[in-house]
């Protein structure tokens, strides 16, 4: 045999990893922290500026053509399932699409056939009438099979908009699987880790929960042959380790490549890989095998991959996650239970990436930052967040007592850790809806449908705080139940009919699992509860008896300008709803968290909610995630983040999302203080406790500017809620509530 | 006024005061992120006022124990970013008592205290403030006396000598000069006040050219004043450059250098 162990593992220490599936030890027996700045990067090669430029023709094609370039709508997507497709085979590096052509989108039934057949009408392609067929005939999807158990009940609450976004029409996603197994061990060494789990003591002991086990790591070792199949295709043997950092590259990429292939998810998240791949890196350049250049030049081939990975999704898929996005999110820096940081060179070189590259919004660049990161890799993460309005940063700090120091962030920001953990996304619930229902004693205040139980009626002259809340309290937990409830079908059918088999072969067999629950519209029901309380509010009843308008008399503390009156009732309110949540079981023995993420829904629950006693009309966006409302948080940007950072992580563990919004001279003076103000703000934030914050520098006037002439700002790219988007992609509307948000300008 | 030994704690804690607004995230105060407290009230009535809502001796009432609460929670942000404490205005010397309070609370949290003045106002009243303050942000509107009348209403003597006085104290001074195209910006005008930094004795002396911002001109307008700037443009950056030069030529440090 021409490859040895040692031909993979050469100059690699530790052991407890070549024992078994370990990559966390395999890093931290081989990464080497960096401490020191930027001046070792590069720019792009003259191979990956024309490479790039193909690409952007093709994103400008894919705009005019209305945001899908083309559509395979002949083939159901897999691992498999299309032939070997290209950018420029002599130019590229890395290689791997999803189909066989750049940015044409596959169709992927399994989460649900509606979907695919309502795209492809508005799209103005014609399905494949043999998909249909099989799909309505001879196979049912996760979406039908939701609907087949889906009680009258869920059904109300689902269409009146109080739960809502949920997983049940199309792919779950939030699953990450652990991407660089494939690299480090090689796919049969994978294969042959799950037979061994298969033939264990816990899996042939036969009980219900074993057989669907077994029959899922029986899928997965069929996703793994498949993997290896696709990378033949291409020319490639996975079956083994990686022996290059060009190799690690390409392996890591193809597993990738396999999941969104197999899984149109709702996010596909990339997980931590920079670090690990940096030690393959600084192997190859220490041998001398490559050159700096050669080494930014592998990153960045691999991002113009993530960058041109599509799924096929509906227009009203897109009102609640806009700009197409896939959260190809991937986590770098943090710091390793030894005290050391994980940051590497390569940390570097995937943020070099949005200026070799120009800004965009995926990857997802997610930096976890902790108060002890480098301060040089600190400043210039600030610097690339001045410049390209790029990255988000979430708290290392509170997040790695809960989950170590490999974990990584799904979508938006979702903690866990790779390979090992899981979760059933759960969308989000609207509560200022919540509150309507209960001061109109369950009566949906837009249809005038009866969705809940009656706990109190609002009566004629001004509401009185304490029996509000006190019906608030209880309809909260009758909501839980019922949500509960919900996704426990959803992700039954999910497991049943839409597994993610590839992706949880990359996992352990036996992982944790989390239920991640959502708030949307914390902030108006913050300020609504806080009107009550503080002001006199007088519902307006409409000729149903439903109080459609509220006469707001006096002033009333807000959300966001650290008042604790109104901001203890935003904190009050999440804790009783992750409470509520904990005293029904969930599917699999998952554990209950919660999130305060909108991502874009913000919108279109605004939309289907009518005037709330905050002076909100109907129909108006709430605020994105766990933002104070519109332009309420009138004491500057500290305080705004002082009011968020009372939110305490441990009840809303899926995630706080804040979004910062400010101009680059409200920043600072010059462009060093500006970096270094931006750094103290995230660390004066996260100190108190905040976990995420989305930053912005950019002035409004550049935005209305791209509205009018779109074509000038090809990748002006802003930061939304958990992610970030093309601006010139959103929706005018969208356009519009992001120019309402509170952009800081003193 | 000197210091009274037996003032206790409590005394100046309850000392109100009366503020306009709050900015928690002032970064152009020099040094951080800063707690800017906005004072009402002003004695001057410059034309090119960039605050003219609180000329008038209204706003809301807080006593120094109120604020020092919210400043203490930000105390992260600050220490993350090497910031502090801003007082401005209006003119925060109108009321001195208690600035002074606030500022010697500050001192015993080891916050930093930056005054942003005009210093128009009386040297013991000046005086009794500079001993708790860090940084001085004096704002010079105009060398010129005759200028200074037409421009502010008042004439610059007192000024000129505070500016003196906390120069010789050893304080750290930041001498700011917003400037206004065809008002304040000729050669001559930039001379004087460069001559002005450059004659101080004590101290640690910067400039700092602000630009004007014809974002005041809205608040005149809400405020149904006739704005004497209504024309003005903004300088342009050849402007700037300008002052900047004359400013070196003095040998005067500017803050953004």
């Amino acid at each position: 045999m021409v490859d040895s162990f040692s031909d993979y593992y050469w100059d690699f220490k530790g052991t407890v990893w070549r024992d078994r599936i370990d990559v966390r030890d395999f890093i931290l027996s081989n990464y080497r922290p960096y401490e020191g700045d930027g001046s070792f990067l590069v720019g792009p090669t003259r191979r990956t500026k024309a490479l790039w430029e193909k690409c952007l023709a093709l994103l400008a094609e894919e705009r005019r053509r209305g945001g899908v370039y083309a559509i395979n709508a002949k083939t159901v997507a897999g691992i498999t399932s299309h032939p070997p497709g290209y950018i420029d085979r002599d130019l590229e590096i890395i290689v791997g699409l999803q189909t066989d052509e750049p940015l044409k989108r596959a169709i992927n039934p399994w989460g649900g056939i509606r979907m695919v057949e309502m795209a492809c009408r508005e799209y103005g392609v014609d399905l494949e009438p043999r998909v249909c067929e099989t799909f309505h005939k001879y196979r049912r999807t996760h979406n039908e099979g939701v609907f087949a158990v889906y009680t009258d009940e869920m059904r109300a609450l689902r269409r009146c908009g109080v739960i809502t976004g949920l997983p049940d029409a199309y792919g779950r996603g939030r699953i990450i699987g652990d991407y660089r197994r494939i690299p480090l061990y090689g796919v049969d060494r994978l294969i042959q880790e799950k037979r061994s789990d298969l033939s264990s003591p816990e899996l042939t002991t036969i009980t219900v929960d074993t057989i669907r086990l077994r029959e899922e790591v029986h899928d997965q070792i069929l996703a793994l042959e498949e993997l290896k199949e696709m990378a033949r295709s291409y020319g490639y043997d996975i079956s083994r380790p990686a022996r290059s950092a060009r190799e690690a590259f390409q392996w890591l990429y193809f597993g990738y490549l396999g999941a969104i292939k197999q899984q149109n998810g709702a996010a596909m998240s990339l997980g931590r890989t920079s670090t690990f791949l940096d030690i393959y890196l600084e192997r190859d350049l220490r041998r001398g095998a490559i050159t700096e250049e050669e080494a930014q030049e592998l990153v960045d081939d691999f991002v113009i991959k993530l960058r041109m990975a599509r799924q096929l999704r509906t227009r009203a898929y897109d009102e609640l996650f806009a700009g197409d996005p896939l959260w190809v999110t991937e986590s770098i820096g943090g710091m390793a239970l030894d005290g050391r940081p994980l940051v590497t060179k390569t940390s570097f070189r995937v943020l070099q990436t949005l200026y070799n590259l120009g800004p965009a919004p995926e990857p997802n660049l997610t930096v976890l930052w902790s108060r002890d990161l480098p301060r040089p890799f600190r400043e210039f993460a600030c610097r690339v967040s001045c410049d390209t309005s790029s990255i988000q940063y979430e708290n290392d700090d509170i997040m790695r007592p809960i989950f170590g120091d490999d974990y990584a962030i799904a979508c938006c920001v979702s903690a866990m850790r790779v390979g090992k953990e899981m979760q059933f996304f759960g969308a989000r619930s609207n509560l200022p809806k919540a509150l309507l229902l209960t001061l109109n004693g369950g009566l949906d205040e837009i249809s005038g449908a009866k969705v809940a139980p009656e706990f109190y009626r609002a009566g004629e002259g001004p509401l009185e705080f304490e029996p509000v809340w006190d019906a608030f309290t209880r309809m909260l937990g009758w909501l839980a139940g019922k949500y509960v409830d919900t996704m426990n079908v959803i992700h039954y059918m999910h497991d049943k009919y839409a597994y993610e088999s590839l992706e949880m072969a990359l996992h352990d067999t036996h992982v944790g699992r989390f239920m991640a629950f959502g708030i949307a519209g914390l902030s108006v029901l913050a300020d609504s509860l806080s009107a009550i309380k503080y002001a006199k509010v007088t519902p307006r009843f409409d000729s149903r008896g439903i109080a459609t308008e509220f006469d707001v008399e006096g002033d009333f503390p807000k959300f966001g300008n650290n008042d604790d009156r109104v901001d203890s009732l935003a904190r009050d309110s999440v804790v009783l709803f992750h409470e509520k949540l904990k005293e029904h079981p969930a599917y699999r023995d998952a554990r209950h968290t919660l999130s305060i993420l909108t991502i874009t829904s913000n919108v279109v629950y605004g939309k289907m909610t009518g005037s709330t006693p905050d002076g909100r009309k109907r129909g108006e966006p709430f605020a994105p995630g766990a933002n104070p409302m519109h332009g309420r948080d009138t004491h500057g940007a500290v305080a705004s983040l002082a009011s968020v950072a009372k939110i305490p992580y441990e009840h809303a563990m899926d995630g706080i999302s804040y979004t910062f919004s400010i101009t680059p001279k409200a920043l600072g003076k010059t462009p060093g203080e500006a970096v270094s103000n931006l750094a103290g703000l995230i660390d004066g934030y996260f100190a108190k406790g905040g976990h995420h914050m989305n930053v912005n520098v950019f002035r409004r006037e550049t935005l209305l500017d791209a509205m009018e002439h779109p074509e000038k700002y090809p990748q002006l790219t802003i930061r939304v809620s958990g992610y970030a988007v093309n601006f010139v992609r959103l929706t005018r509307e969208q356009q519009e509530e992001v120019l309402a948000r509170t952009i800081f300008e003193r | 006024m000197t210091d009274h030994p037996r003032q206790t704690r409590d005394d100046t804690s309850a000392v109100k005061g009366y503020i306009h607004s709050i900015e928690t995230m002032g970064t152009v105060d020099d040094g951080g992120i800063r707690f800017v407290l906005f004072m009402q009230g002003c004695a001057m009535r410059c034309v090119f006022c960039h605050n003219p809502d609180t000329w008038l001796r209204l706003g809301r009432e807080v006593s120094v124990d109120e604020v020092m609460k919210e400043i203490l929670d930000y105390k992260p942000f600050f220490e993350a970013s090497g910031g502090g404490v801003t007082v401005s205005g209006g003119e925060p010397l109108l009321q001195h008592r208690f600035v002074r309070a606030l500022f010697e609370a500050c001192g015993r949290h080891g916050l930093h205290r930056a005054l942003d003045t005009a210093g128009y106002c009386k040297h013991g009243d000046f005086e009794s403030v500079l001993g708790c303050t860090d940084l001085l942000l004096f704002s010079i509107k105009v060398v010129d006396e005759e200028k200074h009348v037409r421009l502010t209403g008042v004439t610059n003597h007192v000024i000129l000598a505070n500016l003196r006085l906390a120069a010789k104290r050893g304080m750290e001074i930041v001498v700011r000069y917003v400037l206004i195209p065809a008002i304040n910006d000729s050669d001559d005008d930039l001379h004087d006040v460069a001559a002005l930094v450059a004659s101080l004795e004590g101290g640690t002396v910067r400039a700092d050219i602000l630009p004007y911002d014809r974002m005041g001109v809205a608040k005149w307008r809400q405020l149904g004043l006739d704005c004497a700037l209504e024309g003005v443009p903004e300088p342009t950056p050849d402007d700037i450059a300008r002052a900047r030069r004359i400013f070196h030529q003095h040998g005067v440090p500017l803050r953004t250098d």
